[in-house]
């Protein structure tokens, strides 16, 4: 690697000052990207005078839960510490179950969700739960502190919505409703340790009738960022919860992927996991829902 | 800026070194230290064969830059010998036949230990799981799965 | 939890007190405490680091490369590229004969130039500033197409390939054409033909045709390439290096760089792997930086130089008819081969043209075979190297022959499978072999007993297939010596990349008849240890074993002979045991190894120290072979393979130690499913490798293998020790084509290229 300076800020107004000082320094969470990232300094990667490590800053951590406010997530908390947080396994399980399949237990215990969304990976695991979940990120930077749906945060390959001088501080994800259910699931070619070829996302709930109240569908590695199948979530709302209407619904969200071929798979294959796995994620967030 | 002063602890000793940012804590503990143990098998984060336990959870030292380890308990495959004696997932590795051309085993062991440390009596299930991050190409793992049962076995 | 591995009856034999019973690794104990010294794990002072710079383009004419602003950077001790370096024998035509790329480059990675400095991360630095001009040509790619008549040439006419590398996998007679005329990208043409290939397909009930591919794949040791090396005031040349033949790269070195053999030293260092592509690689390149500095020169290959410039295993297209009669026998096969080489030639065209051939008995044969050079790096040997491209084809034709005529696919292998006396495609007979008791033996593993319950489960199949390695052949020696305290060292000359040292600690000590601990074994240097072949072509524990039981008969006599002089008696009255030399019926006239040490060394000693000497050499190889079958189940819908379990039968002749046995074939086999369901190396048009890191080149990790039942079978071999013979590679032959297998019986549908891929299940499900 070339040199580089290292700073270790203890409170959010230092890193912030840091990161003001406009000269392209880096955040530093666990490292597992951008380390490798410095590594390898590919042609489109500037690379910083010094990285930020944030894993210092208090407020930046820790996972909070009430009934009446939702999830609070702090950005640096560690993959491995949000699969097992027993609050996000209940009431957030597309959560936990990205977290989960981010990568090998060492990765886990390194690896952010503050790092996993900014490095903005169209396959990054913890995004397709994040907008099923309607989740916002926190930013703050010198002009103050300011909220955004996930899905507005994530703008392109690699790229995200901070300005060079912000900072995402933490995740926000509204309670669910009575009767909601939630899922997520990746299809890779090993059976661990590999980028999603497809990631696919559900949450929804039902009414006592089982009929379909809400439903979110968001895919990733489908598009430059990952998305919501809005045309498949509006063929189910007020819809019985049934095979089905489930594998219509799948049909129309294939439909609104936009992949690529890539090592990883082609554009045909990509197509037809996201139609199999969006019906097995409404399926799972069915039963779910439904207390199953 | 050139280097960094970091105080850390490596297998219950104190250490002071002075460290540039970019050296990552692997090459820190195999060329300054001399600790020559763990292994680079990739350089990242892919294989596992640079595992060590960092204040008690198993990490890949290559994608770790050495001042974020500043402050930190660090174990490495030295650290697991007690008074000279082998700990009894070394002697299980041996037993079993888990070992073969070396490289992979200290990343596999340290794994292992941490595996243990979390779930003492782990099913075959856990064990793939949780050594999933490390790579081995010389035993098919067959004899890798014996020897963490046979460690979880002597460690009751 | 995990299954027991479960071995054959005879292994174990109570006979012996020392070989046949599983014992741990001589070197276990450093091994699991991280004491063992692989070849980065050593610093020498003044040592410098090297880092190559590698071309940037698959094909390309070199038109300058600037080295200045490189030379300037702080730190920076040396830059050395084409022009700089020493003086050395150049040959163009093969890998090993080019140090630095001078005018043109062959593949992407191709070493141009080095930097030399103290401190790495400032060698890697300036890198980045050397400046090369590149004047582009066409990247030939695509081996198919290669081959055709007006195709663009992949390089200059060749000449003077030297295969004496590939000897050390696989020896055998047979004449390789090396390509004439006209120049093409065909590096070398081989047929085998046998019979009336048309009238054999007339006699067929059932004929069956397809063309079979299998991907490039990487040995991926998780060790990658590291050599130290250090030149001296005196010429003398000392080089640390991971590999399996210390002996040929002092040979090599020798042959290119001009240094007398008795000026080089090649320590093999312990290696992280090395399935054959350890042979030499890093070795010539370290050496000429050493030279040229007159320091210690260190070069570790990162993972990405290691994937993209080392020596990987070749892809390969099988053209396959078979055509087999209604009772199952085998009446013609017809095949033809491509192996894409690489840039240079030294693709195993050869052994895959004898495997497609080999394994069945068969009275029209018609095969041919070719060795196509492309823009790509040049390959090397994997793991009986081009044996699982042909076995992927064949066994899969077998499987689907029976399946058309309703036969069982174990009877239809076992009706026609070889045996000894049994032509191979070249025409040598094969000695005694196995094939035959392995297949008795997979039928008996759990998996393939299984195979009811499984055609019963929607989506789940049981697969069979079987594959040998004929192996290589190299003269070999050990000594075995007596120290002053009564303790042996053994001393070998071979590396030890399969736990063969500690083989031959119990040969020595069987002998001897002494508990292990007082056996020790050491892989000296080319300098101080006694010749030996590569640990390559499965021969180590076969030709070096011998040797080391030789060298310790040689010493026990010589042992025998003294405590004779000194009973006055004749060695045949003597016995040894339990490290005590014994005059048959008198107690008295005892004289312990010690003693006996003491006696040959201490100062006016009357007697000579013993060394016990070992040598051999052999033309008789002791063929290989192994039968693997796997239960597999498949999500229809994404295509997921998922191997619910996998049993490995192999016949080791005599498994000296089965507990190293089993690992080297559950090792293998593993191996083989790597490539059967995601090794794949992908290069784009222009050559470059896409996945040239270990996370898009997947290797299985432990959730993607269950337990493997390992079954050793032991038919014994005529020439080895103790009727061993060979192990390291047969196990990883039939993977490909037991998946295949499995798969086609789970989901009714052929994948008719390895790796299978999710992708590719679904497509040949018609799903995509």
């Amino acid at each position: 690697m070339r040199t580089f300076d290292f700073h270790a800020p203890t409170a959010l107004s230092e890193a912030l000052e840091l990161l003001d000082r406009g000269d392209r320094s880096r955040p530093l969470a666990g490292g597992t990207d951008l380390v490798v990232q410095m590594k390898e300094a590919a042609t489109k990667f500037t690379y910083p005078p010094s990285v930020i490590s944030l894993l210092r800053v208090p407020e930046l951590q820790g996972i909070e839960f009430d009934q009446s406010s939702g999830l609070r997530i702090g950005a640096t908390t560690t993959m491995a510490d949000l699969a097992d947080s027993a609050e996000v396994q209940e009431h957030y399980a597309a959560i936990a179950e990205g977290a989960a399949v981010v990568g090998s237990v060492q990765t886990m215990n390194m690896a952010t969700l503050g790092g996993n969304l900014c490095n903005a990976a169209p396959s990054a695991d913890t995004a397709p739960p994040l907008l099923a979940h309607d989740a916002e990120v926190v930013i703050t930077g010198p002009d103050g502190q300011r909220s955004l749906p996930t899905y507005e945060f994530l703008v392109g390959p690699g790229e995200t919505a901070l300005a060079p001088n912000e900072l995402l501080v933490e995740v926000r994800v509204p309670t669910p409703a009575d009767r909601s259910g939630a899922a997520y699931v990746r299809h890779t070619p090993r059976h661990q340790m590999d980028i999603a070829v497809v990631g696919v996302a559900v949450f929804m709930t039902l009414s006592d009738g089982d009929r379909i109240e809400n439903v979110r569908i968001a895919l990733g590695a489908v598009a430059p960022t990952p998305i919501r199948a809005t045309n498949a979530e509006a063929t189910l709302k007020g819809q019985l919860a049934t095979e089905d209407s489930f594998a219509n619904a799948a049909k129309t969200a294939a439909a609104e992927c936009n992949p690529i071929s890539d090592i990883r798979g082609s554009v045909e294959f990509r197509r037809h996991l996201a139609e199999t796995m969006t019906k097995r994620m409404l399926q799972r967030a069915a039963n779910r829902a439904k207390g199953g | 800026m050139g280097k960094v002063s970091i105080s850390l602890i490596v297998n219950g000793r104190s250490c002071q070194i002075d460290v540039e940012p970019r050296w990552t804590l692997l090459e820190t503990v195999r060329e300054e230290l001399r600790l020559t143990g763990t292994k680079e098998g990739c350089g990242t984060g892919d294989c596992g064969a640079c595992s060590m336990i960092v204040d008690g959870k198993l990490i890949t030292s290559c994608c770790m830059l050495a001042p974020q380890a500043d402050g930190s308990d660090v174990t490495t495959i030295e650290g697991l010998l007690s008074n000279g004696d082998l700990h009894p997932v070394q002697r299980a590795f041996i037993e079993t036949g888990g070992v073969q051309c070396g490289f992979c085993t200290p990343g596999m062991i340290l794994a292992t230990k941490a595996l243990l440390d979390r779930t003492p009596k782990p099913t075959l299930d856990d064990v793939r799981e949780g050594l999933a991050g490390n790579l081995c190409r010389c035993t098919g793992y067959t004899k890798i799965y014996e020897a963490v049962r046979a460690a979880s076995n002597r460690e009751s | 939890m995990a299954q027991e591995t479960k071995t054959h009856d005879s292994v174990g034999k109570s006979e012996y007190t020392a070989v046949g019973k599983p014992t741990v690794r001589i070197e276990g104990i450093a091994k699991v405490t991280g004491q063992t010294k692989y070849a980065d794990d050593l610093t020498f002072p003044h040592m410098l680091h090297a880092k190559i710079l590698g071309s940037a383009h698959a094909h390309a004419r070199i038109k300058s490369v600037d080295t200045s602003a490189a030379r300037q950077h702080p730190g920076v001790e040396a830059v050395i590229a084409a022009a700089d370096l020493p003086d050395y024998k150049m040959n163009p035509s093969n890998r090993r004969g080019v140090i630095f790329a001078v005018d043109e480059v062959l593949f992407e990675g191709q070493p141009i130039a080095a930097v030399l400095a103290s401190d790495p991360h400032v060698a890697e630095e300036a890198l980045a500033l050397i400046e090369v001009e590149y004047e582009l040509l066409t990247a030939v790619i695509d081996p198919i197409t290669a081959m055709e008549d007006g195709s663009p040439l992949v390089r200059s006419a060749i000449s003077d390939v030297d295969r004496s590398e590939e000897k050390g996998h696989v020896t055998i007679d047979v004449e390789q054409d090396e390509a004439e005329g006209a120049p093409s990208n065909i590096a070398s043409k081989i047929n085998f033909s046998r019979g009336d290939i048309d009238a054999g397909f007339a006699e067929a009930d059932c004929v069956v045709e397809h063309t079979w591919r299998s991907a490039m794949v990487h040995q991926s040791y998780i060790e990658p390439h590291a050599t130290v090396a250090d030149f001296d005031n005196s010429g003398e040349l000392s080089v640390w290096t991971s590999t399996q033949a210390p002996f040929y790269v002092r040979d090599e070195l020798r042959q290119t760089l001009g240094i007398p053999e008795n000026k080089i030293r090649v320590t093999a260092t312990e290696v992280g792997g090395g399935f054959g592509g350890k042979i030499f690689l890093t070795e010539l390149i370290t050496a000429a930086l050493a030279i040229s500095v007159k320091r210690p020169v260190k070069y570790i290959m990162s993972r990405k130089e290691d994937m993209l410039a080392a020596t990987p295993a070749p892809f390969a297209q099988v053209e396959l008819k078979t055509g087999m009669k209604a009772d199952g026998t085998l009446v013609a096969l017809k095949a033809k081969l491509i192996y894409d080489s690489g840039a240079f030639p030294g693709a195993p065209v050869m052994p895959g043209c004898l495997f497609v051939g080999g394994y069945y008995t068969c009275p029209n044969l018609q095969i041919e075979g070719y060795e196509i050079l492309t823009n790509k790096v040049s390959v090397g040997a994997l793991r009986a190297p081009g044996a699982h491209n042909a076995t992927h084809a064949i066994e899969s034709h077998m499987d689907i022959m029976a399946h058309e005529l309703g036969l069982d696919p174990l009877e239809v292998r076992m009706k026609n499978a070889v045996e000894e006396g049994d032509p191979l495609p070249s025409g040598q007979p094969y000695p005694r072999i196995g094939l035959k008791d392995c297949l008795q033996a997979i039928s008996e593993s759990d998996v393939w007993k299984g195979r009811r319950d499984a055609a019963g489960q929607a989506n789940r199949g049981v697969g069979l297939a079987i594959g040998g390695w004929i192996g290589g052949l190299q003269p070999a020696s050990a000594i075995v010596g007596l120290n002053s305290d009564g303790t042996i060292d053994v001393t070998v000359g071979s590396a030890d990349i399969s736990g063969t040292n500690t083989s031959f600690q119990q040969i020595a000590a069987e002998v001897l008849n002494l508990p292990l601990s007082s056996v020790n074994v050491t892989t000296g240097d080319t300098k101080t240890a006694p010749y030996a072949g590569m640990s390559a072509g499965s021969k180590t524990t076969y030709t070096v074993g011998k040797a080391v039981k030789l060298a310790a008969e040689d010493a026990k006599r010589q042992m025998l002979d003294i405590a004779a002089q000194r009973f006055e008696a004749s060695p045949e009255e003597l016995s040894v045991a339990d490290g005590k030399v014994r005059l048959d019926g008198d107690d008295e006239k005892i004289l312990t190894f010690e003693r006996l040490g003491k006696m040959t060394t201490n100062f006016g000693a009357r007697f000579a120290p013993v060394v016990g000497r070992g040598t051999m050499s052999t033309r008789k190889s002791a063929p290989g072979f192994s039968a693997q079958a796997a239960e597999v189940e498949i999500d229809p819908d994404t295509g997921a393979i998922t191997v619910l379990g996998y049993a490995i039968v192999q016949d080791a002749g005599f498994a000296i130690n089965p507990l190293s046995v089993e690992g080297q074939m559950q090792g293998g086999a593993s191996q083989g499913l790597g490539i059967a369901l995601s090794e794949e190396m992908e290069f784009d048009e222009e050559g470059r490798l896409l996945n040239a890191n270990l996370l898009d080149y997947r290797l299985p990790t432990t959730r993607d293998l269950p337990p493997i039942e390992a079954i050793i079978v032991e038919v014994p071999s005529e020439d080895g020790p103790y009727g061993a013979r060979m192990i390291g590679e047969p196990s990883i032959v039939p993977g490909g084509a037991t998946i295949a297998n499995a798969v086609a019986d789970a989901i009714g549908v052929r994948v008719t290229e390895i790796p299978i891929t999710p992708e590719r299940v679904l497509r040949a499900l018609g799903k995509l």
